[in-house]
Formats: structure tokens, C-alpha cells, sequence
């Protein structure tokens, strides 16, 4: 047996006993690379010079005048969509149906924002965010209860009613003469639009020369540092950990896994809730039901939640990313920057970070042989049922 | 006149239930072998401005293009569903966000719109199109006529399609070998059936097969593309093969009852109903899958009724 | 050097001399090394046409190894397979099940929710072609199933069959497609004593038809009463081939283990213990019944007791409401009548959470899944339970440094053997999970501790541990039930043993006044 072949035999590639840290960074950031390598493929593939389409980008997101600005404003619903995402996808519960919470949540904070506008700015601000939470919550709340209670698939329910919430909104501003819809002018009779919010229930934005940073932005940041902190350290956030590894094991731990997803929709509805009242009080300032259905801030989460590993702090800095190229994307739009570039790569990026977790349960070494390791001391045929080591697992 | 309303309502009912009945039956395929695939919307997009592209750009005899459009969408649709059988299957990652990925990759903001854009086919009116055909030159025959008689070939085609699954999934010993890699693939791979193979094979098929319904949009129903345009047929293919308890015949049945229900609004308001306003008529097919999926839910002992048993759970040997 | 004096036949001395038939199958210096051990070392033996040829050996003596590599599933790092004098080089199960040799597994392989006619003919057919007819192959199965004896009804869903039974269908499986050699690997496990001498008709059949069996067993009673030769496994070697006839227990017994034969029997006391009026019950169960999953009722009017200090052995076939018994304890199913009490306390039913603070420590059957989360660190794993407790941190909040402390001294503790409390517990061992799992169950300081099949599955060291923990738990105290399909585990570590069968209680008996046979009669539904 030539030296040659011992040596080659002596490369394994073998199971990860345990997820390094660094993994969890290599992980999204290999993703973006090897998405931005794959869009230039097919970006050069249909004539179009990617080196100059992701320079042009780069530009329009952050170095150009106004570029960080738009940045940070797309990333805004993207972070409580990211969120939202996360949250739930962590537990296992696939609440996909953002979307229509960031509507309910919307439509709520709107219907406040105008009940309430004789309220002083920081009581007004705070009751549109309450509305908010609670629109989002209470329609994530239905498929948790369907999921928890009648073991009914979360998944399409909760995308289901994002198309009916996507109804009810156009329903209240073109088919009926709600409360939403203004009917003040003639025009407005024939041309249905939402009723303007009061300059009171406009969102307070930061400054620093010309750079501007919605108050959305920061509620967000600081509504992921609570679930992070929510996750992490406390009894909740393990509760839905042991939920989200094995449901019969938290059931026989005696946690009350039913009411417990219920809650952890609630949460994650809440974000995307939260989301929608930041799209009225931040930047539309009327309800805008076209407006928020083409942005699809709700599907985009779920790219932005799986990039940071569904752990709630990265997400903010996934938000700041998918955002960055959404904004890139709208600015560049035309006949050199083809519309649905940016869904693609969102799409590429997702398939690239999950694509990314057989790093984290293989690597490949070099064993000298006759070395043993002690834990391995049984066949590797081990029958252990696996769906595959989450992502999750990684960020925690 | 109600009687009229009644056919033009199974009429439409069976043309909006096409698509469902083509994905539904790839979907329920895929499903079989164990294998989820949330993909669908996307590929059903794919599907749909792929085979209205061909049928655009390419000349010739009308029958020709529209075959070879049809080829074309089949082909997107079979790459779409490539990408995730290599991500679930060889990778083994999660299928329920690998679906979801394909969904976002290719779907309404994604490569179908970008295509789309790319070849210039947003918006204008299609060239080619399949229309209803005088079947048997039975189609004047009261009710059953225009309902049974007198359809595009792509309904036949679909309804065929059907009866051959039906045969395929239980009749045959690739049919047995292909529900019994979905029930336990450990002892499928025990007896020698290539677990992979299968799941590969029919996850590819199931995806062929929703491009052909994402065809049905812009080859039949309407010649036009639009971005996004089968509107959550795709998911709602899914909650049917559920509801159908994984069997093509009751599959065939909800589509069509599905059909119906999208078909409601624009039938009643086509003969100047208004009672409601058009969003509920809108709202009501998402309404009803809902309601669909709650009913097949409860009560576990009827859910595990031809539910896979391995359905969603990548498989490996490990060792050997 | 062995002790003892018997001097055992040496390897090949004892080859019958050459005929013209040549060995069935022959495993010759067959070496398979897994990381850390060497699970075959240089493993000669042969089977006969004609012959059950049994591999005798512990858990872990490579049984199950050697025969993984005579049929294809792993390739040895060294020597070679032959079947009828050739060599044969099988890359798959596969390979194998086309040259006519079959193994059946410990883990059945059959689809649940098809029936026995569809599972014989999965992966091969008599017929070709590709339509495939129910009936047609209701009657091949019929026909073979009538030619070897073995009645089984072709129409039924496997579901539906007991374990005995499903083994049978995976025999036809093998035997519909011309088996010609069969490996049985430790099929009795799981059997009734009724249920294992049918299995042992069956075997019969084949060798009388012209093929092998090799079985696998470490039970020597059924060894002596079914092998023709037998060929002992120790630590990976072949020690010795034996025929039948020369063959005595205790000298195969002291071959197997490699020194005299130890007992695990404890001091069974001369009366069984049982409650009494001094001691009241720790545990009662009185009159209840549950739903299983199926939501058919799976325990009918079932009352027991058991006392501070005691262990109960739960006897009886798997499906005869034993599982159902345990979660019902466990609080993880409600039962629909009757009561359970837990030192007085009326546990209400279905409540998990209330059967952990009433001290009911709980081992389930499925242990990956159910009784852990796989996926999560050692650490998480043994604070499931107490996370809740007020010592674990303050509010809401949940102590990471009070949980690790915590972790790193049960793990001590209870031995466990792993990389850091961080490992994750799918990384584990069978052995070192199940001790993770101990450790949590009894740091509560439990007042009764329910173990189901706390051993399926682990290798001879760990089982040894459990059994001292299991003895150790109820000499401090502790009121144990064991639930286990293992009547030998039963018969040697309990003071009284319940059997079960229908749902039903049909007797309790004490193990020093009951015979396996008679336990084995009440399993199958007689009644003591």
C-alpha cells in the first residue's frame, strides 16, 4: 500500500461532536459571498456586467447622497419582519405569515393614529405602537391556537391569511367607506386613497447631518435585544428551546408546549405588528394598501431571519444587509438592473446559508492512523433519528 | 337562468381547478416519497412565465409552440424543484425553509420576475393559446355539454393525468416502492429500493408538473403574464394534498371544489350580483383552505390517514 | 491465561471432514475496527448447509458486526466472506439478498402501514413487469407462508400484527425470495415464550428444507434448545465452535464471559415485600383506566401498589398496556377513572408538571426524543425539569452559571462521560444518555421512580450500571416500578413482578417462586 493512499485515507470527513463559534459568523457571511457570486453568474449570464451592477449597488446603498438613509428606511420593516421570523422559526413554528400580521398591525396603528389625533405626540406615538402590537399579535394568534390546539399546519394558515388580510385592507380603503378611507374630497371618492394621519402621529427621526434614522429603526433594535436577552437568559426563552429541539421531551418536562406556542406566535406576530406601525407612523403616514402588498416585507423576513441564524441580535445586522440591497435594487431598477434581481438573491442567499449548515455538521480532518477518539467508541451507524442540526443550534 | 349560473360556475370552477389539480398532483407525488416541497408558488411561476416566454418567441404551427411551451415550463419547473431535492435530500437541510427559499427565489419578486423582465413578455397579450375544443361534437348537449364536452385539452390532459397516478401509486410495483420509500425509508433501503433515486425522481417530477400548472395560467386561462400571477395557488395546491389524505382522485375533487369557490365572486358579479363586496368573494378560497385544513386535522387518528410517515425527515444510511 | 479448566476446542480442529458439500457461508479472518475498539478480530467460522448455527456472545462481543459484514452492510478492514467456497465481495444488503443470504434485524424493517403481502414483495417480485396485483401476490405469500408453516394473514397491515408475527413476515420476505441462508439476530428479545418456540419451528423449517440459520443469542437455554453447532464470541474473537452435543451451559456460559459466571441476582428477600401496614404504599394505583393512542381504552381496572424500598417489575408482550401504565404514572397520559396517588397525594391526571412535583421521577422507553432533547447541551438536558425550580435563578430569569454548576457536578456524580457539559446529548453514547437521563431523575430526590426499558439498546457496562442504580434508588427509599419486555432483567432485579396482559393485571407474582415458563404462560394471557 503506497504512502500516497494512507495519506488520502487519513482525510476524513467526519461528524462535528461540537458547533465552534465561529461557525456561526463564517456561516452568513460565506452565504452572502458565495450568493453574490452565483447572482453574477446569472446577472452575466442574461448580458449584464455584474462587476459594474454590484458596484452601482454598493453605491446607491451607502455611499451615495440619501443612500444610508434609504437603506436604514428598508431595512426598518425588515428588521421586525427579520424578527419575527426569527423568533417563531427558532421554536420550530413557521409562522410565515409576517406578512399579514405587518397589514393587521398596520391597519390597527392607522385606525389609531386617526381615532386618537387630538392625543399629545409621545401618548399618540406610544398608543399607535400599542395598536400595532396588538393587530399583529392577535392574528398570529390564530393559527397558534389552530396549530397548538387542532394540530392544524401553521405554515399555510398563517399564509393564507395573508391574503385575506391583504383583502380586508383593500376592502376597508377602495370597496367600502371606512373609517381608514378618506372621503372628504370628490376625488378621493373616485380615487380611492386612506385618510392622512395628523402631523402629531408622525414618528420622531434622529439626525446626524444628512444621515437619518427613523425612530422605527431604534424600537426595532431595542425590541431584538429584549428577545435576544428573552431567548437567552430566562425561563421562557428556555422553554421554547427545549420546545423547538423535541416537543414530547417538553411535554413530558411538564411544559405547557400548547399555550406556549400560542404565546411564541403572539410574540413573533407582535414584531410584525409592531413593523406595520412603524410603515404608518415612520413613512406612509396613511394607510397604503398596494404599497405595503408590493413590498413584501413579510417574505423578505424570513430571508432576514434566516441569515442571522434566527438569533434576534444578528438580526439587526441582517436587516441592515437585506435591506442595503432592497434599497440598491428599487434605486438601480431598470433596463440594466432587470426588477426581480433582488428577489433572486434574496432567494440565492437563503439557499446559500442553509446550504451553509453542512459545514456545521461535518468537518473534515486528518487522522493519523491508529489515533483513536474516546467519545466515538461505538459504530458510526448510529441510528439516531436526525432532521439535521438547526441553524438555530449554531447562533445560540 | 340559475341553471346557467350553475354551469358557467362548474365551467370556470374546472378551469381555476386545473392549475390546482396539476401542482396538487406533483405536490402529492413528492409527498409520497417523503419528500416537502413549499416550493410550489415559485415553481408554478416559474412554469407560468417560462411557457408563455416560448410561446412568444417561438414561431410555427400554433400546435407546435404551445407543446414546446409546454415542455419549456415543465423543464423550469423541474430545475426549480432540482434545487431543493439536492438541498433536502443530499444536504439533508431543513425542507420546510428550503421550500420556502425556492418560494422567494423564484417567485413573484424573484427569478420569475426577473425573467419576465428580461425577455419583455410583461403585459402584452399572448400569441398562442389553448381554447376549449368540441369533444366527440358532444358540447351542445344540455348541461353536461359545456361541462364534460367542451374543454381545453389541458383539462383532458390533467383528468388523464390523474387516472394514471391513481394506477401508478397503486397498481404498480414502482408506485409500491415509491409510497413505502415515503412510509419508512429505512425499510425500503433495507429490501434495495434506492431511496434517494425515488425521492429525486418524483420531487423533479412534482416539480415538472407544477410548472405545468403555472402553464395553465398563461398558456390557457388567460394569455398574459403578470408578476405574482397565480396568487397563492401554489399554497393552496399544498393544503390540498393534505385534504385529499395524500389520494389523487379526492385531490381531482377539491381542486375543482376549490375552483369553485374562486370561481364564485367573478361568476356572481358577471351577472351583476353585488350583494357582497368583491374582496370577501376574493378572500373566500384562502377562508375555506383554512377551514379545509382544520377539518382534516382534528381528530389525530383521521390526520395520520395516508399521511407519510417519513414525510419532511431527510433519510441517511450512515455508515456502510 | 483463561481460568477454568476446561480447555475448548481450538479454532478449525473441529471442521467436519471435507465433503462435497462446502460450507454455506464462511467468514475467514474477518477483522472490522470502529474508532476505539475492534469490534471483529480475525473472525473465522462457517456455517453448513442444513444447520442452525448459533453465535453465542455478550452485548458487544461483535455478533451483530460479524454478520453486518457477511451480509454486505459494513466491508471488513481485513479477511474475506465465501459463500459455497467462493469469495464474495457484497457492497450492499442488497448484493447479499440476491446470492440467497438474509438477515433479519432487531429493528424490524417493515412498513407499519402497509400490509404483510405488500411488505414481502417490496424491493423484489416473482413476477415481472410493472403492474402489480394485490391478489396475485396475496396468493404467492399465501403459498410459501403454507410451505414453511408459518401462518400469517397476507391481508393484514403490520400495525395491526404482534411482534411475534411481524418477525415471521420479514421471514417470508426473505424466504419468498429464496433465502437459502437466514441470520437472526437476537430475534427472542422481544418474544413470549409461546411466541419464540414458534420462531424456533420456523427455523426448523428451513434447516430441514436444505437451509441455514444462523442465530444469534446470548440466552443459553434457547441456544442449547435450537443450535445444531454454536460458535462462541468474545471481545471480538472467535473462541471456540462447539456442536450441540458436546456442549454443556455452564461450560458455553463460562466460554462466553470468560471467567465463572457472575450473578446479578440481588439478596431477593424470602418474602416479598410489599406494602404493609408499616410501611404504607408510596405508590397506588387504584382502579384506572386510560385511552391509548388510538383511542381505544389500553388499560382496564388496573390497581397496584408499590412500597418504599421496593421495585415492581411490569411483565408482559409490548402493546399489552405497560407503556400506557408508565406515562400514565408519568403524568404524560390522562387516565379516564379510578386514581393515582403518590404518598397519599392524589395525582390529577394527564399532568405532567403535577406528577414532577408530586416526586414522580419518570424514565420513558423513548429516550432520545421524549425522555432528552437531542439536540440540546447536556446542561439543558438535566436542568428539563428543574428550570423551574426558585434555586435556578431569580423571576423570570434563568441562571446560566447555577445551571452549568449544577450540570458539572451530576455529571460527576452520575459519571457520565462526555467532552464538556456543552456536548450535545445526541453526541452521547446509548449508555452515557441513559445516565444524563438518571441523573436528572433522580437529583429531584423522587419519592417513586418509573423506569421503561431503561436498558433497550445499551451495551453490557451501562446495563450493569443501570441495574445498581435502578437497586441502589430503591435501597434509599426510593418505591420503583420497572417496566420491561426483558423477563430476565424482571426476574433478577424485582421484589414482586406484575404482568400484564390485554391491559390488565393478570397476576403478581414473586420472582423466586415463578418459573420463566409460567411467567410466559400469564404473559400470553393465562391466568396465575
Amino acid at each position: 500500500m503506497s504512502s500516497r493512499v494512507s495519506a488520502l485515507r487519513s482525510v476524513r470527513i467526519e461528524r462535528r461532536l461540537d458547533i465552534p463559534r465561529w461557525l456561526a459568523w463564517v456561516v452568513p457571511v460565506a452565504s452572502l459571498v458565495l450568493a453574490l457570486i452565483i447572482a453574477g453568474v446569472v446577472l452575466a449570464a442574461t448580458g449584464h456586467n455584474p462587476v459594474s451592477a454590484y458596484r452601482q449597488m454598493f453605491q446607491a446603498a451607502v455611499t451615495a447622497k440619501g443612500g444610508l438613509t434609504a437603506t436604514f428606511v428598508y431595512s426598518t420593516p425588515m428588521l421586525f419582519t427579520g424578527l419575527a421570523a426569527a423568533i417563531a422559526f427558532r421554536m420550530r413554528t413557521w409562522n410565515i405569515g409576517g406578512e399579514g400580521q405587518l397589514y393587521m398591525g398596520a391597519v390597527a396603528a392607522s385606525g389609531a393614529g386617526l381615532a386618537l389625533a387630538s392625543w399629545p405626540r409621545p401618548l399618540l406615538v406610544l398608543a399607535m405602537m400599542v395598536a400595532g402590537v396588538a393587530g399583529g399579535a392577535l392574528w398570529a394568534v390564530i393559527p397558534g391556537i389552530l396549530r397548538a390546539y387542532f394540530r392544524t399546519n401553521e405554515i399555510l394558515v398563517s399564509l393564507m391569511l395573508n391574503y385575506v388580510a391583504g383583502y380586508f385592507m383593500y376592502y376597508l380603503i377602495y370597496d367600502s367607506t371606512s373609517y381608514w378611507r378618506d372621503l372628504s374630497t370628490p376625488s378621493a371618492r373616485v380615487f380611492p386613497t386612506g385618510k392622512n394621519l395628523a402631523a402629531a402621529a408622525n414618528w420622531p427621526v434622529f439626525t446626524a447631518g444628512s444621515f437619518v434614522l427613523p425612530f422605527g429603526f431604534v424600537v426595532g433594535a431595542v425590541l431584538a435585544i429584549g428577545l435576544w436577552f428573552l431567548v437567552r437568559s430566562t425561563r421562557y426563552g428556555f422553554e421554547m428551546r427545549v420546545i423547538g429541539d423535541a416537543r414530547a421531551a417538553a411535554e413530558y418536562a411538564g411544559i405547557r408546549t400548547k399555550r406556549k406556542i400560542v404565546s411564541v406566535m403572539a410574540v413573533s406576530g407582535l414584531a410584525a405588528g409592531l413593523g406595520g406601525a412603524s410603515q404608518i407612523g415612520d413613512f406612509g403616514h396613511v394607510l397604503d394598501p398596494r404599497g405595503l402588498q408590493q413590498a413584501g416585507y413579510g417574505y423578505t423576513g424570513i430571508v432576514v431571519g434566516a441569515l442571522a441564524l434566527y438569533n434576534p441580535l444578528a438580526v439587526i445586522i441582517s436587516s441592515l444587509f437585506i435591506g442595503a440591497l432592497s434599497n440598491s435594487g428599487n434605486a438601480l431598477q431598470g433596463p440594466s438592473f432587470p426588477a426581480g434581481l433582488v428577489g433572486t438573491m434574496q432567494g440565492i442567499i437563503l439557499f446559500c446559508v442553509l446550504g451553509g449548515e453542512i459545514l456545521t455538521r461535518y468537518r473534515v480532518t486528518r487522522r493519523l492512523p491508529g489515533a483513536t477518539t474516546h467519545l466515538a467508541a461505538r459504530p458510526p451507524a448510529s441510528e439516531v433519528p436526525r432532521d439535521g442540526v438547526s441553524a438555530t443550534e449554531v447562533a445560540r | 337562468m340559475n341553471r346557467n349560473i350553475v354551469i358557467a360556475l362548474i365551467v370556470t370552477a374546472i378551469g381555476n381547478g386545473t392549475p390546482l389539480v396539476l401542482a396538487g398532483l406533483g405536490e402529492l407525488l413528492a409527498e409520497r416519497s417523503g419528500v416537502l416541497n413549499l416550493g410550489v408558488e415559485g415553481m408554478m411561476l416559474m412554469g407560468a412565465v417560462s411557457g408563455f416566454t416560448v410561446s412568444q418567441k417561438l414561431g410555427g404551427p400554433a400546435a407546435l409552440v404551445l407543446l414546446a411551451a409546454l415542455l419549456g415550463a415543465a423543464a423550469a419547473g423541474a430545475v426549480m424543484a432540482l434545487i431543493h431535492a439536492f438541498l433536502s435530500i443530499t444536504v439533508r437541510v431543513n425542507q420546510i425553509v428550503s421550500g420556502l427559499a425556492l418560494t422567494i427565489f423564484a417567485g413573484t419578486a424573484g427569478l420569475s420576475s426577473y425573467v419576465g423582465q428580461v425577455w419583455k413578455v410583461g403585459g402584452i397579450h399572448g400569441l398562442h393559446q389553448y381554447k376549449a375544443v368540441d369533444l366527440f361534437g358532444l358540447k351542445n348537449l344540455p348541461i353536461v355539454g359545456p361541462i364534460v364536452f367542451h374543454e381545453d385539452p389541458l383539462v383532458y390532459f390533467s383528468v388523464i393525468l390523474v387516472a394514471v397516478a391513481m394506477w401508478y401509486l397503486f397498481r404498480t410495483r414502482t408506485g409500491l416502492y415509491l409510497r413505502s420509500v415515503g412510509e419508512s425509508p429505512a425499510a425500503a433501503d433495507a429490501m434495495g429500493i434506492n431511496v434517494t433515486r425515488y425521492r429525486y425522481a418524483h420531487t423533479v417530477l412534482g416539480g415538472a408538473l407544477a410548472g405545468l400548472g403555472g402553464a395553465y395560467f398563461t398558456l390557457a386561462l388567460a394569455p398574459f403574464w403578470t408578476d405574482g400571477l397565480t396568487a397563492g395557488d401554489g399554497w393552496i395546491a399544498i393544503a390540498l394534498v393534505i385534504f385529499a389524505f395524500w389520494r389523487p382522485d379526492l385531490l381531482l375533487l377539491g381542486a375543482y371544489l376549490f375552483g369553485a369557490f374562486v370561481a364564485l365572486g367573478p361568476t356572481l358579479q358577471a351577472r351583476g350580483i353585488h350583494a357582497l363586496p368583491s374582496e370577501f368573494f376574493s378572500a373566500v378560497p384562502y377562508v375555506m383552505t383554512v377551514v379545509v385544513l382544520v377539518a382534516a386535522s382534528t381528530g389525530w387518528a383521521k390526520r395520520r390517514l395516508g399521511t407519510p410517515a417519513a414525510l419532511g425527515v431527510p433519510y441517511s444510511r450512515e455508515g456502510g | 491465561m483463561q481460568p477454568g479448566s476446561f480447555d475448548p476446542t481450538p479454532r478449525g480442529t473441529d471442521r467436519p471432514p471435507p465433503t462435497a458439500v462446502p460450507p454455506a457461508v464462511e467468514a475467514v479472518g474477518v477483522t472490522k475496527r470502529f474508532p476505539g475498539v475492534v469490534a471483529n478480530d480475525r473472525v473465522t467460522f462457517e456455517v453448513l448447509p442444513g444447520e442452525v448455527h448459533t453465535l453465542l456472545g455478550e452485548n458487544g462481543a461483535g455478533k451483530t458486526t460479524l454478520c453486518n459484514i457477511l451480509t454486505g452492510l459494513w466491508k471488513p478492514d481485513d479477511g474475506d466472506v465465501l459463500m459455497a467456497g467462493q469469495p464474495v465481495r457484497f457492497r450492499s444488503p442488497r448484493d447479499a439478498h440476491a446470492a440467497g443470504m438474509f438477515m433479519i434485524h432487531q429493528h424490524l424493517r417493515l412498513v407499519e402501514s402497509m400490509s404483510v403481502s405488500e411488505n414481502v414483495v417490496l424491493g423484489w417480485s416473482k413476477r415481472r413487469g410493472l403492474q402489480f396485483s394485490p391478489r396475485q401476490v396475496q396468493r404467492e405469500v399465501a403459498e410459501v407462508a403454507e410451505q414453511y408453516h408459518m401462518p400469517v394473514n397476507p391481508d393484514a397491515r403490520i400495525w395491526q400484527l404482534s411482534l411475534g408475527e411481524r418477525q415471521r413476515v420479514e421471514i417470508l420476505k426473505a424466504l419468498y425470495r429464496g433465502a437459502r441462508i437466514l441470520i437472526l439476530d437476537e430475534p427472542t428479545t422481544v418474544l413470549t415464550p409461546r411466541e419464540a418456540d414458534l420462531l424456533f419451528g420456523s427455523m426448523r423449517e428451513v434447516v430441514t428444507a436444505g437451509g441455514s440459520v444462523v442465530f444469534i443469542s446470548h440466552k443459553l437455554p434457547e441456544v442449547m434448545a435450537v443450535s445444531d453447532r454454536v460458535t462462541i464470541l468474545r471481545k471480538g474473537q472467535a473462541i471456540a465452535t462447539v456442536g450441540i452435543g458436546e456442549a454443556r451451559p455452564s461450560i458455553l456460559a463460562e466460554l462466553m464471559v470468560g471467567h465463572a459466571v457472575a450473578e446479578h441476582h440481588r439478596d431477593v428477600p424470602d418474602q416479598p415485600v410489599g406494602p404493609t401496614k408499616a410501611s404504607p404504599p408510596l405508590l397506588q394505583l387504584e382502579g384506572v383506566r386510560a385511552d391509548g393512542d388510538l383511542g381505544l381504552e389500553a388499560l382496564h381496572d388496573v390497581s397496584l401498589e408499590v412500597a418504599a424500598g421496593e421495585i415492581l417489575g411490569i411483565a408482559g408482550v409490548a402493546g399489552n398496556g405497560q407503556s400506557e401504565l408508565a406515562e400514565v404514572v408519568g403524568g404524560l397520559r390522562p387516565y379516564t377513572s379510578g386514581a393515582v396517588r403518590v404518598a397519599g397525594v392524589t395525582l390529577p391526571s394527564g399532568d405532567p408538571r403535577a406528577a414532577i412535583r408530586g416526586g414522580v421521577a419518570f424514565v420513558p422507553e423513548d429516550r432520545m426524543g421524549r425522555g432528552l432533547a437531542p439536540g440540546l447541551s447536556i446542561t439543558d438536558n438535566l436542568i428539563l425539569k428543574s428550570y423551574r425550580d426558585r434555586e435556578m435563578g431569580m423571576g423570570p430569569l434563568l441562571s446560566r452559571k447555577k445551571a452549568g454548576a449544577l450540570a458539572r457536578r451530576l455529571m460527576t456524580q452520575f459519571d457520565v462521560r462526555a467532552p464538556g457539559p456543552d456536548t450535545r446529548v445526541r453526541q452521547l453514547s446509548g449508555g452515557n444518555a441513559q445516565r444524563v437521563l438518571l441523573a436528572r431523575e433522580l437529583s429531584s430526590k423522587p419519592r417513586v421512580l418509573v423506569a421503561a426499558s431503561p436498558t433497550r439498546g445499551l451495551d453490557v457496562n451501562s446495563t450493569q450500571d443501570v441495574w445498581k442504580t435502578l437497586l441502589d434508588t430503591a435501597a434509599s427509599g426510593v418505591g420503583v416500578v420497572l417496566v420491561s419486555e426483558d423477563l430476565d432483567e424482571v426476574l433478577s432485579l424485582c421484589d414482586r413482578v406484575a404482568v400484564f396482559y390485554g391491559g390488565r393485571v393478570v397476576g403478581v407474582v414473586c420472582p423466586r417462586e415463578v418459573s420463566r415458563e409460567k411467567l410466559g404462560l400469564m404473559m400470553a394471557g393465562a391466568a396465575a
